[in-house]
């Protein structure tokens, strides 16, 4: 593979992208669906408590990559079978040019055009900036991951195209993959979910079930006059458990262990993007208004799910011995602050784009052996 | 920069598309590959251009194995694909440059030497449209522009006069005697039989995948190979007597014309000379089919 090689392709491809196609039409409503759904945001989230920056964020982010998802296939995936039904690239493949200069031009092509889209949606992201409440350092790696993810895209979508004869297979396969990966995982986690979920015995160190049953107030009627008001004052607190009643013991509850089935979600584009750039809660005095956010949700479920119950015996007797919640923390805050799972996720989709990418380079390998049925070359 | 088949086969599932395929093709010459539809030129042509593996048998290309040595190869054939396809949005000039990039020929010899291709082909008013808008003449002589690029030594051309009109063929012809004369090797599959004969030294005739004669072109060949001559007379039943009475097969054509085969041009003078001696009024003697349509006609009949 040789620079000069792959470059002469990718101008080639991309030439005939910009005058053939309906690019600028497909790119000036890509512009106008992302700015308006960036408005719509900026409207629906504004109000003067709650700072509309992290909701529109969340909200371009989700809307790019969605429809980046549906566009970038169509780059790619009829790319070589349909090269070769207009019969040009067995020119190339009889030139110079060697079949990973091929694909890999094909493929640079394809992510410097989805890359436009990308930087098309850049001036709506820079406005949630200055709405406020995302960090530059977070918009930054969730750009980064997007492009890479998108380069996996292009990657599939070139691989289909060299598998298939036909371009109308080819782009059906792509967008079949696309949706196992987005929809697939999710409903493959949703299904397996009950395979992992049974009753199970835990210890748990606060009021047994049946204090109440054994505690029961005396059958005095606390609105009679004759009592005295320290009377009144034990006959409510008969009712009321404290700290000394607690004890350990087993309880049967029924526990879905996510940890065994998480992996499925970090495949999902949408998940890595969202894990990688879940925009900070923000504390506003001692609430969190968290507002609109879809990626911080799907983040905070995989890592919840990640974690899975935790392990360890409840304590559930720290709730009557503390007055007021100072030790009570949201538990999916709390997961928020665990490690992130995006990276697994991206791993996997690099690998799986290379991997495709190899495949494709060794299918325009010239001389063919096998030549798959009902082809022509030329 | 010999061409050099040896025995070549290549099925495709259960279609077997060249059988057993033999040839020389060698410099300074125009070779012809002939053969009825369907009889493996293309094939062979595209085993040739580096783009299949033949199933058994070995190619050589100036001493280079197209399969185990594919670039060597690539960068000293011309390939011409018969089935005609060009980027669509890419101007004539920038289809030349492009392909010429492909072959890593730098920029500035890239235009010099697509200028110099485009009067060749007499392109040079189309250089700025695009490649889509061309007539089907015009593309195939954008395609022979784009196989003499990178100056092969080795040009495999499919079927490259179709679609040409006549002064575009005979101007084919002579780039075709041109790049002989510069010692390539040209190897040229057409269904153009008459055309073939002129411009051609050797014609390898394949049918059904497989190669059976290869027959010399000189002019050896022309003066002394069996050909059909039609003779149109006024006295119709005369010469068909005379014919008969002298042993000299022949048989009626439509619009009372009669085909007679003879060997050479010597003979048919002769015969000619005798008819007319004889008081036959002959008002047309020509040949109808040259002497490579006959042996072709001869070698393919029973491979229809
Ligand atoms: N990719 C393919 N798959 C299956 N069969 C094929 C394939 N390519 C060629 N064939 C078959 O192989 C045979 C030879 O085809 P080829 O194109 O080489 O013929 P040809 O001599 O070039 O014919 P023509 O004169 O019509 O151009 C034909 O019967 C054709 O149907
Ligand atoms: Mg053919």
């Amino acid at each position: 593979m040789s620079w000069d090689g792959m470059m002469t392709v990718a101008t080639l491809e991309l030439r005939q992208r910009v005058r053939t196609s309906k690019w600028p039409i497909v790119l000036a409503v890509w512009v106008a669906i992302i700015a308006l759904v960036a408005f719509l945001s900026y409207w629906a989230t504004n109000d003067a408590d709650l700072r509309s920056g992290e909701s529109m964020y969340d909200i371009v982010i989700f809307f790019v990559l969605g429809l980046a998802m549906l566009i970038v296939p169509s780059l790619t995936a009829t790319s070589v079978n349909g090269d070769r039904e207009h019969g040009v690239l067995a020119t190339l493949q009889t030139t110079l040019l060697t079949h990973w200069d091929i694909v890999m031009g094909k493929l640079v092509a394809a992510w410097v055009i989805s890359m436009t889209f990308l930087v098309t949606a850049m001036p709506f992201m820079a406005w949630a900036w200055f709405e406020g409440g995302v960090r530059g350092d977070k918009i930054a790696l969730s750009v980064v991951v997007l492009m890479l993810v998108l380069a996996v895209v292009c990657a599939l979508g070139l691989m289909f195209s060299t598998l298939t004869a036909r371009p109308i297979a080819s782009a059906v396969l792509t967008y079949l993959t696309m949706g196992a990966l987005v929809f697939g995982t999710t409903i493959g986690f949703a299904l397996s979910a009950f395979l992992v979920t049974g009753e199970e015995k835990i210890q748990v160190f606060g009021i047994p079930d049946n204090w109440y049953e054994t505690h029961q107030p005396p059958a005095v009627d606390p609105a009679d006059p004759t009592l005295t008001p320290e009377q009144i004052d034990q006959l409510n607190k008969a009712g009321q458990p404290t700290p000394a009643d607690c004890t350990t013991f087993t309880r049967t509850v029924t526990l879905a262990h996510t940890e065994r089935i998480w992996w499925m979600l970090p495949l999902n584009p949408f998940v890595v993007v969202a894990d990688a750039a879940p925009s900070e809660p923000r504390k506003r005095g001692d609430q969190y208004s968290s507002g609109f956010t879809p990626l911080r949700w799907i983040s905070l479920g995989a890592r919840s799910a990640r974690n899975g119950p935790s392990a360890q015996a409840t304590d559930e007797c720290a709730m009557l011995t503390n007055t007021g919640d100072t030790g009570f923390t949201d538990p999916s805050e709390n997961a928020l602050k665990t490690a992130p799972v995006w990276p697994y996720g991206l791993a996997f989709l690099l690998v799986a784009g290379s991997g495709a990418a190899v495949v494709a380079g060794r299918r325009l390998r010239t001389p063919i052996r096998r030549l798959p049925n009902g082809t022509r070359i030329a | 920069m010999t061409i050099e088949v040896q025995g070549v086969r290549r099925a495709f599932g259960d279609v077997l598309a060249v059988d057993s395929i033999s040839l020389t093709a060698a410099p300074g010459e125009v070779t012809a590959l002939i053969g009825p539809n369907g009889s493996g030129k293309t094939t062979l042509l595209l085993m040739l251009a580096t783009l299949l593996v033949p199933d058994q048998g070995a190619i050589r290309i100036d001493g280079l194995d197209p399969v185990t040595q594919p670039t060597e190869v690539r960068a000293r054939i011309g390939w011409m694909p018969d089935g005609f396809g060009t980027w669509d949005a890419l101007t004539v000039r920038e289809v030349l440059h492009t392909v010429a990039a492909a072959y890593r020929i730098p920029p500035d010899r890239a235009r010099a030497r697509t200028q110099e291709l485009l009067a060749t082909v007499h392109l040079e008013d189309l250089g700025d449209r695009r490649a889509r808008v061309l007539s089907r003449g015009q593309k195939q002589r954008l395609g022979l522009a784009r196989a003499l690029i990178n100056d092969p030594s080795v040009l495999l051309l499919d079927e490259p006069a179709s679609g040409l009109d006549p002064r575009s063929r005979i101007e084919l012809r002579d780039v075709l005697r041109a790049l002989a004369a510069q010692g390539k090797t040209v190897l040229v599959s057409s269904h153009i039989l008459t055309e073939l004969q002129e411009v051609a030294d050797r014609a390898v005739i394949v049918a059904r995948g497989r190669s059976l004669q290869t027959q010399r072109l000189d002019d050896d060949f022309v003066s002394t190979g069996t050909a059909s001559w039609r003779i149109d007379s006024l006295d119709l039943s005369r010469l068909t007597d005379w014919l008969a009475d002298h042993h000299v097969p022949a048989r009626r054509v439509g619009g009372g014309l009669t085909e007679v085969e003879v060997s050479g041009e010597e003979n048919a003078a002769r015969l000619l000379a005798d008819v007319v001696r004889d008081g036959i009024r002959v008002t047309t003697f020509a040949p109808s089919q040259g002497a490579l349509e006959t042996a072709y006609l001869a070698a393919t009949e029973d491979r229809r």
